[in-house]
C-alpha cells in the first residue's frame, strides 16, 4: 500500500500548493514518480498475492521459484480450492461438496447461506438435466427444511422451484438461474470462503491498488493538469488536454 | 463423478445398511461410510438428527480408535460436524466417549489427524454441554498454554475456545491470569483472522467484571495491548469490530480508571449502531453488546440518544421477516435506552415503537415476549405518560394480563414488572384492567410456588392500590382477602415479606375506611404485622411496618388504641423494646418511621391524646424522643421536634 499513499501525499502537496489550476509538465511528472521508490519484494509480493488469490497455481510456482518470493498460503491448498471451483463452474455441485468437506468441514457447516446456494445450485442442475421427480425430490427433502429454517431462503427455493413450472425454461421469468453466470457466480462464493477459511483476503490487492489509482487521479483532476494513466493495461501516460 | 441424488434421510431407518457398512471389518467400506455420513450430515441439521437417532454417532466414533489415519480424519470430521450446533449431537458425541479420544489425537504425529481432532474438539467447546475444564488443575492449565503457544492454528483455536467456554468465574479468571494466559492471547491478536477473533473473545471472556483482570490486561506490554484492541475496532471485518468493542466495553465497565473519556463512549456507540447493520450473526449481537454499553449509564444513555439510536432500532423493528434473536436483543437495547431518560421515552412514543412492542407480547417465542415486556417496563417509568394513561388501554393491558398465565416463568415475571409500572395511573383508567381480569390473574400468582412471581405479584397489587380510590382497594381487597394478605406477610422469603408489609401499607392510607381493612378477620393482619415486627430481621421490613401503624395511628380512637395495643402488649414484658431499637436505628429512615407513628398517636386533637401520652413517658419513649430532637438526620430532627411539640401541650412532666 505503500505506493498508494505516497501518491497521495504528493497530490495533497500539489493539491495545497495550487489554488488555481496548476499545469505539471511531462518530465516534471515524470520526475516525481521517479522519486518515489518501491522496493522489488513489495511489488513481488502484490503478483504472488494475485496469483494466489486467483488461483494460478502453477505460475505462482513459477514465480515463487523465479522470485524467491514466499506466498502466505500453502500451494497445494490452491490446487485444492481450483478444483472445487472448477467442479461448481462444470456442474458437478455434488463432489464440489464433498471436495470443500475434505477441505474443511467447518466451511459449510458454519456458513449456511453458502450451504444453501449449493444445495440451491444441485437443483438447478438436476433440473437442467430433466430430472424433474430426482428434483421435486430433493428440493423437498434437501432444501425445504432449510427454508424452514430461514425467510430468505424460502423465497430463493421458490424461485428455483419455479423452474419446473415452465415450457420453455430459456424463456421464463427466473430463466437467469439457468444461466451459466449463476455457476459462476456460486463458484466465486465457494472460493472466497474457502479463502476466509485459510485467513486469506478473499479479494487480491491489485485491483483495488488500481481502483485507488483511478480515485486519486480523478481528485487531482480537480487541481491540477497532468499526464495522466487513461489505459491501465498498458499505463502509459498521456498528456493532458489543457 | 457425482453419484445421481439419492433419497436417505427419510429413509433413514434401523435397518438402513449404513449401520452395517459404518461397523464393516473391511476399512475401505468402513471409510466410504463414515465419509459418506459426513458429507450428508455437514450443514444440514435435519440430517444430523436423524443419524443421531439412528444411533450413527458410537459406530463413526468407534473409527477414531482405528490405526488408518484417513480412517481417523473421517471420523473426527464426522464427529465434529455431529456437535456443530446441535447440542443431541454433543451428547451423542459425548455419550460415545469420542472426547478424551480426541484429546488423545492432538498429541498425534500425523497433521490431519491433529487438525481434524482439533477441530472436533472446538466444535465441542462451542456447546454449552461440553465439560468444564478444569483450570485449577496444574496439568490442565500446562496443557492449556501448550495449546495457546502452538504454531498450529486449530490448536490455538482450540486453546481459546476453551477459555471462552469454561472461564465463568473470578476464580477462574484470576487464575488464567496469573498463568499468563493474556499474554498469550494478546500475542495472537496479531495472527490470522481467525486466530485475532478466537483472541479477543476469549480475552473479553477473562477480563469480563473483574477489574483486578482489567487492570493486568490493560498494563500488559505498557497498554499496547489495549491499543492493538482498540485498533481492531476499525478493521474491515464486522465480527472483529465486535469482539474488539466488546473487550472494550469490560474494560470501561470494569473499572472507573480506564476509557472513560467522551471520545472512546461515543466511538463505540456509533461502532455498534453501525454494526446493527450486518444482516448475520453480528448484527444480533451488536444489540446485547450495546445494551451492556449502556445499561445503568445515563451518560451513555445520553449519547445514544444523541446517535438517534431510538430511531435506528424502530428502523430494525420494521424489518420483516426479523430473526427472534435480533428482535429480543432490540427490544432489550430499547429497555436499556428508555430505562432513565425521558427524552428516549418520548422519542420512543413518537415514533410509534410502542406498536412494534405490542406486538412482540405475543410472539411465539418466550424470550422476545419478556424482552417486549422488560421494554414495555422501562417506557411505562414515565410518570408524564402515565398519568396521561397512555398504557392504561386495551392494546397494551389485554396482551400482558394474558401474559401472566404464560406456561413461561420469565414470561410471568417480566409481564408483572411492566404490570406493576402501568398500574401507577391515575383514576379513571384503573378499570381497564380490571376489566381484563389483571387482578384475579395478580392474586391468583400472589399463590404460585415459584418466589419470584409472588414477589412480583404482590409488587404489582401493592402499585395497583397505591393512591387508588375505595372502589379499586375494595375490588382488590375482596379478590386477595385478609387471611391470604397475612400469610404473604409471613412469607418465607424476606423481599415477599417487605412487599406484602408495602402492599398493606397502601391499603391503610387515606380514609378511615381505608384503615379498617387493617381489622378485617379478627385483625389477622394486624397480628401478622405485629409477630413480623417482634422479629424485625430486615431494615426495610421495619421500615414498612412502620409506615402501616403510622397509617393506622391515624385513624379514630379505636384505631390508634390497637397500635398502642400492639406497640405495648400488656401480657408481655419488655417484647415491645423492638419500638425502642427502631427509634434508635442506626437506619435514618426507620427513625423517621417510627417517629411518625409517635406523631400520629400524640396528635393534640384526639381525645384520647393525654392517656397514650402517658402511657409513652411510662414506656420511656419520651425521654427518647427528646433525646432525637438533635438527630444527625433532618428529617428526624423536624418529626421529634414535632412529636415533641405535641406531647408538651399536655405539659412537660
Amino acid at each position: 500500500m505503500s505506493l498508494f499513499w505516497l501518491v497521495i501525499r504528493q497530490l495533497a502537496e500539489i493539491g495545497a500548493m495550487a489554488t488555481t489550476k496548476k499545469v505539471i509538465t511531462r518530465e516534471e511528472w515524470e520526475k516525481k514518480l521517479n522519486d518515489v521508490k518501491i522496493r522489488k519484494e513489495d511489488m513481488n509480493k502484490l503478483v504472488m498475492n494475485f496469483l494466489v488469490t486467483e488461483g494460478y497455481v502453477e505460475a505462482a510456482e513459477k514465480f515463487r521459484t523465479e522470485s524467491g518470493t514466499e506466498p502466505d498460503i500453502d500451494l497445494a491448498t490452491i490446487t485444492d480450492r481450483m478444483a472445487v471451483k472448477k467442479a461448481v463452474q462444470n456442474g458437478n455441485v455434488e463432489d464440489a461438496i464433498e471436495k470443500v468437506n475434505d477441505l474443511n468441514p467447518e466451511i459449510l457447516d458454519t456458513n449456511p447461506q453458502l450451504f444453501f446456494h449449493l444445495q440451491q445450485q444441485r437443483l438447478i442442475e438436476l433440473i437442467r438435466n430433466g430430472k424433474v421427480e430426482e428434483a421435486l425430490e430433493f428440493a423437498q427433502e434437501e432444501l425445504a427444511p432449510r427454508g424452514e429454517e430461514n425467510q430468505s431462503f424460502l423465497e430463493e427455493l421458490e424461485r428455483t422451484v419455479a423452474l419446473l413450472a415452465f415450457e420453455d425454461v430459456s424463456n421464463c421469468p427466473v430463466g437467469d438461474l439457468l444461466d451459466i453466470s449463476q455457476r459462476l457466480k456460486t463458484a466465486s462464493e465457494v472460493n472466497a470462503a474457502i479463502l476466509t477459511s485459510q485467513s486469506h483476503e478473499k479479494d487480491p490487492k491489485l485491483p483495488s491498488l488500481l481502483k485507488m489509482l483511478l480515485w486519486a487521479q480523478n481528485q487531482l483532476d480537480e487541481k491540477a493538469a497532468y499526464p495522466r494513466i487513461n489505459d491501465l493495461s498498458t499505463a502509459i501516460l498521456e498528456d493532458s488536454a489543457v | 463423478m457425482p453419484t445421481p441424488y439419492a433419497s436417505s434421510a427419510r429413509g433413514l431407518s434401523s435397518s438402513d445398511p449404513i449401520l452395517d457398512r459404518l461397523a464393516s471389518s473391511d476399512g475401505a467400506v468402513k471409510f466410504r461410510a463414515i465419509r459418506e455420513v459426513k458429507n450428508h450430515i455437514i450443514g444440514n441439521r435435519t440430517k444430523k438428527l436423524s443419524y443421531i437417532k439412528l444411533g450413527a454417532v458410537p459406530a463413526v466414533a468407534a473409527a477414531l480408535a482405528d490405526s488408518d489415519p484417513n480412517l481417523i480424519v473421517q471420523s473426527a470430521a464426522a464427529l465434529g460436524s455431529f456437535a456443530c450446533g446441535v447440542d443431541a449431537g454433543v451428547r451423542a458425541v459425548l455419550d460415545a466417549g469420542a472426547f478424551p479420544r480426541l484429546i488423545g489425537l492432538l498429541s498425534a504425529p500425523d497433521e490431519k489427524v491433529l487438525d481434524a481432532a482439533a477441530r472436533s474438539l472446538r466444535m465441542i467447546y462451542q456447546s454449552k454441554l461440553a465439560p468444564k475444564y478444569d483450570f485449577f488443575q496444574e496439568e490442565n492449565m500446562q496443557f492449556l498454554l501448550s495449546l495457546l503457544k502452538s504454531e498450529n492454528e486449530n490448536l490455538t483455536g482450540l486453546g481459546a475456545g476453551i477459555v471462552i467456554h469454561s472461564c465463568k468465574t473470578i476464580g477462574e479468571q484470576n487464575i488464567l491470569c496469573h498463568a499468563g494466559v493474556l499474554e498469550k492471547l494478546t500475542s495472537l491478536l496479531d495472527g490470522s483472522l481467525s486466530q485475532r477473533d478466537a483472541s479477543l473473545e476469549s480475552l473479553a471472556a477473562i477480563i469480563r467484571d473483574n477489574p483486578a483482570a482489567v487492570s493486568n490486561f490493560v498494563e500488559l506490554r505498557c497498554g499496547r495491548a489495549l491499543r492493538s484492541v482498540t485498533d481492531l475496532t476499525k478493521d474491515k471485518y464486522p465480527r472483529t469490530r465486535l469482539l474488539a468493542c466488546l473487550c472494550l466495553i469490560s474494560v470501561k465497565n470494569s473499572s472507573t480508571c480506564y476509557l472513560q473519556d467522551i471520545g472512546i463512549k461515543t466511538k463505540l456507540v456509533y461502532l455498534l449502531l453501525e454494526l446493527l447493520d450486518d444482516s448475520g450473526q453480528v448484527g444480533d449481537e451488536a444489540s446485547f453488546a450495546f445494551s451492556s454499553l449502556i445499561a445503568e449509564k445515563e451518560d451513555l444513555q445520553k449519547l445514544a440518544f444523541e446517535a438517534n439510536a431510538i430511531n435506528k432500532f424502530n428502523c430494525l423493528l420494521q424489518k420483516h421477516p426479523i430473526q427472534t434473536k435480533r428482535l429480543e436483543g432490540v427490544l432489550l437495547a430499547l429497555a436499556d435506552l428508555c430505562s432513565k431518560l425521558e427524552c428516549c421515552r418520548s422519542s420512543f412514543l413518537s415514533l410509534q415503537v410502542l406498536n412494534l412492542v405490542i406486538d412482540a407480547l405475543t410472539h411465539e417465542d418466550a424470550s422476545v415476549r419478556t424482552a417486549a415486556c422488560i421494554c414495555l417496563r422501562s417506557v411505562s417509568r414515565s410518570i408524564r405518560n402515565l398519568s396521561a394513561g397512555r398504557f392504561m388501554n386495551e392494546r397494551v393491558v389485554f396482551p400482558l394480563v394474558q401474559l401472566l398465565s404464560d406456561l413461561s416463568t420469565s414470561v410471568q415475571v417480566a409481564a408483572l414488572g411492566a404490570i406493576s409500572n402501568i398500574v401507577v395511573d391515575f383514576l379513571p383508567h384503573k378499570s381497564t384492567f380490571v376489566q381484563c381480569g389483571g387482578v384475579k390473574e395478580l392474586v391468583q400468582l400472589t399463590k404460585s410456588m415459584d418466589s419470584s412471581l409472588r414477589l412480583n405479584a404482590v409488587w404489582a397489587l401493592r402499585n395497583m392500590v397505591f393512591l387508588a380510590d375505595t372502589i379499586c382497594k375494595e375490588g382488590v381487597f375482596v379478590e386477595l382477602t385478609a387471611s391470604s394478605m397475612a400469610s404473604l406477610i409471613c412469607d418465607p422469603e424476606p423481599s415477599v415479606q417487605e412487599q406484602a408489609l408495602a402492599l398493606v401499607r397502601n391499603f391503610v392510607d387515606g380514609c378511615l375506611y381505608s384503615v379498617e381493612h387493617a381489622f378485617a378477620e379478627d385483625g389477622i393482619i394486624l397480628d401478622a404485622v405485629g409477630r413480623q415486627l417482634q422479629k424485625s430481621s430486615k431494615i426495610e421490613i421495619g421500615i414498612q411496618g412502620m409506615y402501616i401503624l403510622s397509617n393506622i395511628a391515624s385513624g379514630n380512637e379505636f384505631h390508634k388504641d390497637a397500635v398502642m395495643q400492639l406497640l405495648f402488649p400488656q401480657d408481655e414484658n419488655g417484647s415491645h423494646s423492638f419500638f425502642e431499637q427502631f427509634l434508635q436505628s442506626p437506619d435514618s429512615r426507620l427513625r423517621t418511621a417510627a417517629v411518625w407513628v409517635v406523631i400520629n398517636l400524640t396528635f393534640p386533637a384526639s381525645p384520647g391524646a393525654f392517656g397514650r401520652i402517658v402511657n409513652l413517658r411510662s414506656f420511656g419513649i419520651v425521654s427518647r424522643i427528646k433525646k432525637m430532637v438533635n438527630d444527625s438526620c433532618m428529617d428526624v430532627k423536624l418529626r421529634a421536634r414535632l412529636a415533641l411539640g405535641q406531647i408538651i401541650t399536655f405539659g412537660d412532666s
